[in-house]
């Protein structure tokens, strides 16, 4: 490997580190800025993704609702209820439906162990746990299509009720008593966040199967319809179908709007999602800017080394230099300057990011914490940072490059 | 070898220009030794910046080995000057940060010779000026006479057929400016064509021809 020519550049560069610290610093600052800006709002991205899947994935969720609009001499005003029935008329009749689930709920007395609380309890079916990201911790389970099947008085705790009930003792196995009915505990729901909810956060349900639940509640109604496409981007599909088969079964005109209420999770999580990239976007062109002052910095201290060295380039020119050597010089002593400012503001960057990301999150009481802790160091990241530092690179190098390889060299040799 | 034939160069600066060759036409042939005199102003560095392609004459044709340097580009005259043409300069002119050794590779380095080539050939040129336990140090800690005959060695790194010195002795003392006077007779003798600007007409002496140049022409 040819060495002398980087060589030469070190020893030309050595004389000058104490102008280049300035730049270097300003390098370093627009690095560790626009790293961890980027790293914060790729972060809160994903965890406002997170904290949305907490409360499912691509869900839609009909309600009953009271019809606005007069309909085949019926008059408007009139509520519109969900019955168990509409779910296999649902599924059968749209094809683009994955996943159905029903859900009932209704707040009740809660004891076990001497303790009574007052809390939400839902009776639902399995297919609910998928959807609704009801993730059991280790020793438990959500319930099962047999618990379904049979009616079994099983129950599925929230880790809030768990603790407000047994305390920090396993209540997997343990009866709880809801309306006056024991049910035997399968599990607890593992902690997550979860910023989207009804009937307040998952850690604080009971979740029953959909038949037990009508021992402690006979109406029979239900309360939502869980709905999971096929396809993320079938879920407007769906939800003109189930207007349209539940507004020709109940008598409802399918433009109601008010005839059944819809929670469609994929177009608020699109809505966003767009907000977060653009929050993301913003942070990195803040950062993006930090670093180009330090950029602007290196372009001004290589046009000037590029006058200083006027003699030196008349001499390599007249020596038999071609163009393409000097611009290269150039380009390596730009790189090179970039590389030391950036280095360690990298190596800070991620140091930091990860510090951080060692703080806990208080699931308990759900904050911006949440979002603001989990900063992300990504490939993705890094991808964007080094093109976004390539282009700085060029953009300050090659210009004072360019002059310089233009030099005449006979004026460039009679420069003092 | 070098055939000029009409080469004028005119200056603009600004409004006004200088002409500081009126056309001049001459012919030197393969292994002459060449003195270019006159006084200041006469346009021997001028002449000279254009035989050794460092710059471009506004008209005249100018041949170099048989070919026309006038169509020819920046980096195709580079490769002229790196191949065909050793420069030595008054003022040496070499690289201040760079060692002895280094100043004598760069050409060889732009030439794309290998690292074993240029080692031999470096050790060879630097054992030719008797510089060789030099090698490691700048210009800085060098003699004129010693930084010289590095600048010859450099001018002599791929083996050019011309050699254009630029009053080479004129920053010397007597002893030094001889013994470089006797290395440049001697790649003369050894068959290189030799081209020199010099003020001194005992340098010039030791050439087979001298041109006088006056205000821009050669004197008959």
């Amino acid at each position: 490997m040819n060495l002398t020519l980087p060589r030469f550049f070190w020893s030309e560069y050595r004389k000058r580190r104490k102008k280049a610290s300035l730049i270097t610093f300003a390098l370093f600052w627009g690095t560790l800025s626009t790293l961890l800006l980027m790293a914060f709002g790729q972060g809160m991205s994903i965890q406002f993704q997170v904290a949305f899947s907490g409360l499912g994935e691509t869900l839609i969720m009909v309600s009953g609702g009271q019809t606005s609009l007069e309909f085949e001499g019926l008059p408007k005003g009139r509520p519109n209820f969900l019955y168990p029935e509409d779910i296999d008329y649902l599924k059968d009749r749209i094809p683009e439906i994955l996943r159905i689930a029903p859900e009932s709920y209704g707040y009740f007395q809660v004891s076990a162990k001497g303790k009574e609380i007052n809390r939400t309890v839902h009776g639902t079916t399995a297919e609910f746990a998928v959807m609704r990201t009801q993730v059991p911790q280790m020793g438990g389970r959500f319930l099962n299509a047999d618990d379904v099947a049979e009616g079994r008085k099983v129950a599925f705790l929230g880790w809030k009720v768990a603790s407000d009930l047994f305390g920090a003792a396993d209540p997997v196995g343990n009866q709880i008593v809801i309306n006056r009915i024991p049910f035997t505990v399968i599990g607890v729901l593992k902690k997550k966040i979860q910023d989207s909810m009804y009937q307040g956060p998952d850690a604080d349900q009971i979740y029953l199967s959909f038949h037990a639940y009508r021992q402690i509640d006979n109406r029979r109604r239900l309360d939502r319809i869980h709905i999971q496409p096929r396809e993320a981007g079938q879920s407007m599909l769906i939800e003109e179908r189930v207007r349209a088969l539940l507004g020709r079964k109940d008598r409802f005109d399918p433009a109601d709007r008010y005839a059944l209420g819809f929670w469609n999770t994929i177009e608020n999580n699109k809505e966003g999602l767009a907000v977060f990239k653009g929050i993301e976007i913003f942070l990195g062109i803040i950062g993006v800017l930090t670093l180009l002052i330090g950029a602007v910095g290196v372009t001004n201290l290589m046009y000037a080394v590029a006058k200083e060295r006027t003699k030196e380039i008349g001499i390599k020119l007249a020596i038999g230099a071609r163009r393409r050597v000097i611009v290269q010089q150039f380009i390596l002593e730009t790189m090179f300057v970039f590389a030391k400012g950036t280095f360690w503001g990298f190596i800070t960057a991620f140091n930091i990011v990860h510090l951080i990301r060692l703080a806990p999150i208080n699931y308990d009481s759900f904050g911006i914490e949440a979002y603001l802790l989990r900063p992300e160091f990504s490939l993705q990241i890094f991808i964007a940072y080094m093109i976004i530092l390539g282009a700085l690179v060029f953009l300050s190098g090659i210009f004072p490059a360019w002059r310089a390889s233009r030099s005449n060299p006979i004026e460039s040799l009679r420069y003092e | 070898m070098i055939e000029l034939q009409g080469i004028k160069k005119i200056y603009l600066m600004g409004s006004q220009s200088l002409e500081a060759l009126r056309g001049v036409s001459l012919k030197i042939g393969k292994g002459e030794f060449i003195s270019i005199m006159g006084p200041s102003g006469s346009g021997k560095s001028t002449l000279m910046n254009i035989i050794g392609c460092l710059d471009t004459p506004t008209a005249g044709e100018y041949v170099l080995d048989g070919d026309k340097v006038a169509g020819l580009s920046f980096d195709q005259l580079a490769a002229v000057r790196n191949r065909k043409i050793g420069f030595v300069f008054q003022n040496f002119n070499l690289l201040p940060y760079a060692t002895a050794w280094e100043n004598v590779e760069l050409p060889l380095l732009f030439n794309g010779k290998s690292a074993r080539k240029r080692k031999e050939r470096v050790t060879e040129l630097l054992n030719a000026v008797g510089l060789y336990d030099w090698r490691s140090h700048r210009p800085s800690e060098l003699s004129g006479g010693q930084q010289q005959r590095i600048a010859l060695a450099r001018a002599l790194a791929n083996d050019p057929p011309i050699l254009l010195a630029d009053e080479p002795t004129g920053n010397l003392d007597s002893k030094s400016g001889e013994e470089i006077m006797d290395v440049l007779t001697e790649l003369w003798k050894e068959g290189r064509t030799i081209v020199m600007v010099t003020h001194n007409d005992h340098i010039s002496a030791r050439s087979q021809k001298i041109i006088r140049l006056f205000d821009g022409q050669v004197l008959p």
